[in-house]
């Protein structure tokens, strides 16, 4: 049995860093109604970037963040000031379509910056043993910093001032414009807040995974899941979608295999938006 | 607007023919037969482009998961012959029975649940994934992510097997223009597609059967992307799951579709003949570990076309054409109303 729980730990493990990530992703749909296909490829550049930063300059992992998260809020920046701001108004499937192109052009110029070859970090790693079950020390850290950023981008949300205009934008911008807040603004600030977020997962993974042009990709595909699962645009809902998805990966992986488990979790979403769209937690319930 | 351009009869039929001809000696003449392979990509993304085309462009459900449909044609294909030693040419249906099999799956959860636009986007990609994934997963079966490669023995055409290119030319060329003789015939049933792009509900206010008739539409679309993944696996005589389910295969197709023009049958083919020899050239003087250069650029023109030209390339040659005829009018009332004075 403790093979179940074994699996069952790692899941919740896993499901912290798809977090960090689906609440940024979350964000990016709740406020500027967008499907951002290129998020896996924040991911991927963030963990380039750190990994060039720690094997080129020595810098650690932790030290890193002082290089990857400025670069990854410019990036947050001109993306959305010049790429996403004007598709706005498009009709969704072009806007689907953009970033999708989006991501298919940042992975291959990864590939060709830095080829194919996975890359990896030699890093120290113990693992905690705890009644038999092992917890790996970097997934645990990884998991430690996901509830932590949660943690905080929640309360950002709930009890700053921006966080009220964030949510007052996702909700209406319209009215909000009418009422003096300038959601041009917001939505630039919710993208980089996106790209950020992304930033902190790849940090956050880089002892973990290897690094390599499609990483993101294969995030982005379960980060949908997630989303859709929750609900679009509920931040609480795709909290609980992530350990949901999380410990399903885990539990498939272990007894069967990687792929299969990912084929699960796709016919999960079909299902999901055959039967419920709104997933989880819906529109309805706004964060 | 061919017909607009071309002028009257004879000049259209002689330069008909003229094309007719160039076709059929083109792989014959004395030239490198890397070139030939050009043509046969051209034709084979075209004719993938115009089948998602049927879906994507008339119907308006935009299909990022046709790859799905390719995999299957490529892999049963080889299935039938690998194990039951049936020649392609029936495994060619076998296949497409497949696809048949699976667009009917997915088109029914797809449509009877209403998933539209991005949804049904998703559900696509999803459906593409689940399949890579599922042939990756059962390696014993598939052969896993290493793919499976079927050994050349010998020129048979009952094995549709053969050494040089040309044949493979004419075959592709075959399937492109027999492709274009079913969109023709099927041009009422188009009209119903079209209406449901339009307007989905003044479609079925109007009585018109939406699901049934979007259902037909992925049906015949995924016919024809299975007969070219049968193509595909005869010509190359190797697949892996990444490279045929893959969403990069899907996204070219539809790259190619929406950048020639997704309104009509001839934008596609415009898009392949710019396109798929942008690629090639880029891989040969590249080389190696710039695979995927071709892709940023597809990736740029994509976001380019949907922003500036949403009609393709075609859309803009057509508004050009139409606004030099509208100056020409103009001229010519302008003139004709100093006459009158």
């Amino acid at each position: 049995m403790s093979i179940v729980e074994q699996a069952l730990i790692n899941g919740i493990l896993q499901a912290g860093i798809y977090a960090m990530m689906a609440i940024g992703l979350n964000l990016i749909y709740g406020v500027l109604k967008i499907i951002n296909f290129a998020h896996g490829e924040f991911l991927m550049i963030s963990m380039y970037i750190a990994y060039w930063v720690i094997t080129l300059y020595s810098f650690n992992i932790y030290t890193s963040s002082l290089i990857v998260l400025p670069i990854m809020m410019l990036i947050g920046y001109l993306l959305a000031k010049f790429l996403i701001e004007p598709i706005l108004k498009d009709p969704e499937i072009n806007q689907l379509l953009i970033t999708l192109a989006l991501s298919i052009i940042l992975q291959n110029i990864a590939l060709l910056l830095w080829t194919s070859d996975f890359k990896s970090l030699r890093v120290e790693a113990s693992s905690y043993n705890i009644f038999g079950i092992i917890l790996p020390s970097h997934r645990l850290i990884s998991f430690i910093e996901a509830v932590v950023i949660t943690i905080l981008t929640y309360y950002m949300l709930m009890k700053t001032q921006i966080g009220i205009k964030i949510r007052a934008v996702a909700q209406s911008p319209e009215i909000t414009e009418l009422l003096g807040i300038n959601s041009k603004q917001i939505r630039i600030l919710v993208f980089i807040l996106g790209t950020v977020l992304a930033g902190f997962a790849g940090i956050a993974i880089i002892p973990i995974y290897y690094v390599y042009p499609t990483v993101g990709q294969n995030f982005a595909l379960i980060m949908w899941v997630i989303i859709v699962l929750g609900g679009l645009g509920s931040v609480t809902g795709a909290l609980l979608a992530s350990f949901i998805i999380g410990i399903i990966e885990s539990l498939v992986a272990t007894f069967y295999t990687v792929e299969l488990a990912r084929a699960v979790i796709f016919t999960l979403f079909i299902i999901i938006l055959a039967i419920r769209p709104t997933g989880l937690l819906g529109e309805k319930a706004r964060v | 607007m061919i017909k607009k351009i071309l002028g009257n009869a004879m000049y259209r039929i002689t330069l008909f023919i003229f094309i007719m001809i160039t076709l059929v000696i083109f792989p014959f003449l004395p030239i490198n037969p890397y070139v030939i392979h050009v043509a046969i990509m051209i034709f084979l993304w075209a004719y993938l482009a115009i089948a998602w085309n049927i879906l994507g462009g008339y119907t308006g459900q935009i299909s990022l998961g046709h790859a799905a449909f390719f995999g299957l044609g490529a892999y049963f294909t080889y299935f039938s012959l690998k194990w039951f030693h049936i020649s392609p040419w029936i495994g060619m249906l076998i296949a497409a029975g497949i696809s048949v099999l699976s667009a009917l799956v997915i088109g029914y959860v797809t449509f009877k649940y209403g998933l539209k636009g991005i949804f049904f986007a998703l559900a696509t990609i999803a459906f593409s994934m689940i399949l890579q994934d599922l042939f990756i997963a059962f390696r014993d079966i598939t052969g896993g992510s290493l793919g499976v490669y079927y050994p050349y023995t010998g020129t048979n055409l009952l094995y549709y097997q053969f050494e040089s290119e040309w044949p493979y030319y004419f075959i592709i060329l075959a399937m492109l223009i027999c492709e274009l003789f079913i969109i023709k015939k099927m041009k009422n049933t188009i009209l119903y597609f079209i209406a449901i792009r339009e307007n989905e509900d003044v479609a079925v206010s109007v009585g018109i059967n939406v699901t049934k008739f979007k259902l037909f539409s992925l049906l015949i679309s995924s016919v024809l992307v299975s007969l070219g993944g049968t193509f595909y696996f005869q010509y190359y005589r190797y697949i892996d799951p990444s490279t045929v389910f893959g969403l990069d295969t899907s996204l070219e197709i539809v790259i190619i579709a929406i950048f020639g023009g997704m309104y009509n049958v001839w934008g596609p083919i415009l898009g392949a003949i710019i396109l798929v020899p942008i690629s090639e050239i880029l891989r040969i003087t590249l080389g190696g570990s710039y695979f995927g250069v071709y892709l940023i650029i597809y990736g740029l023109l994509l976001i380019i076309v949907l922003r500036f030209a949403p009609k393709g390339i075609y859309g803009m040659i057509e508004s050009f054409m139409n606004q030099r005829a509208q100056k020409l009018i103009i001229k010519i009332s302008n003139n004709k109303g100093d006459d009158k004075q």
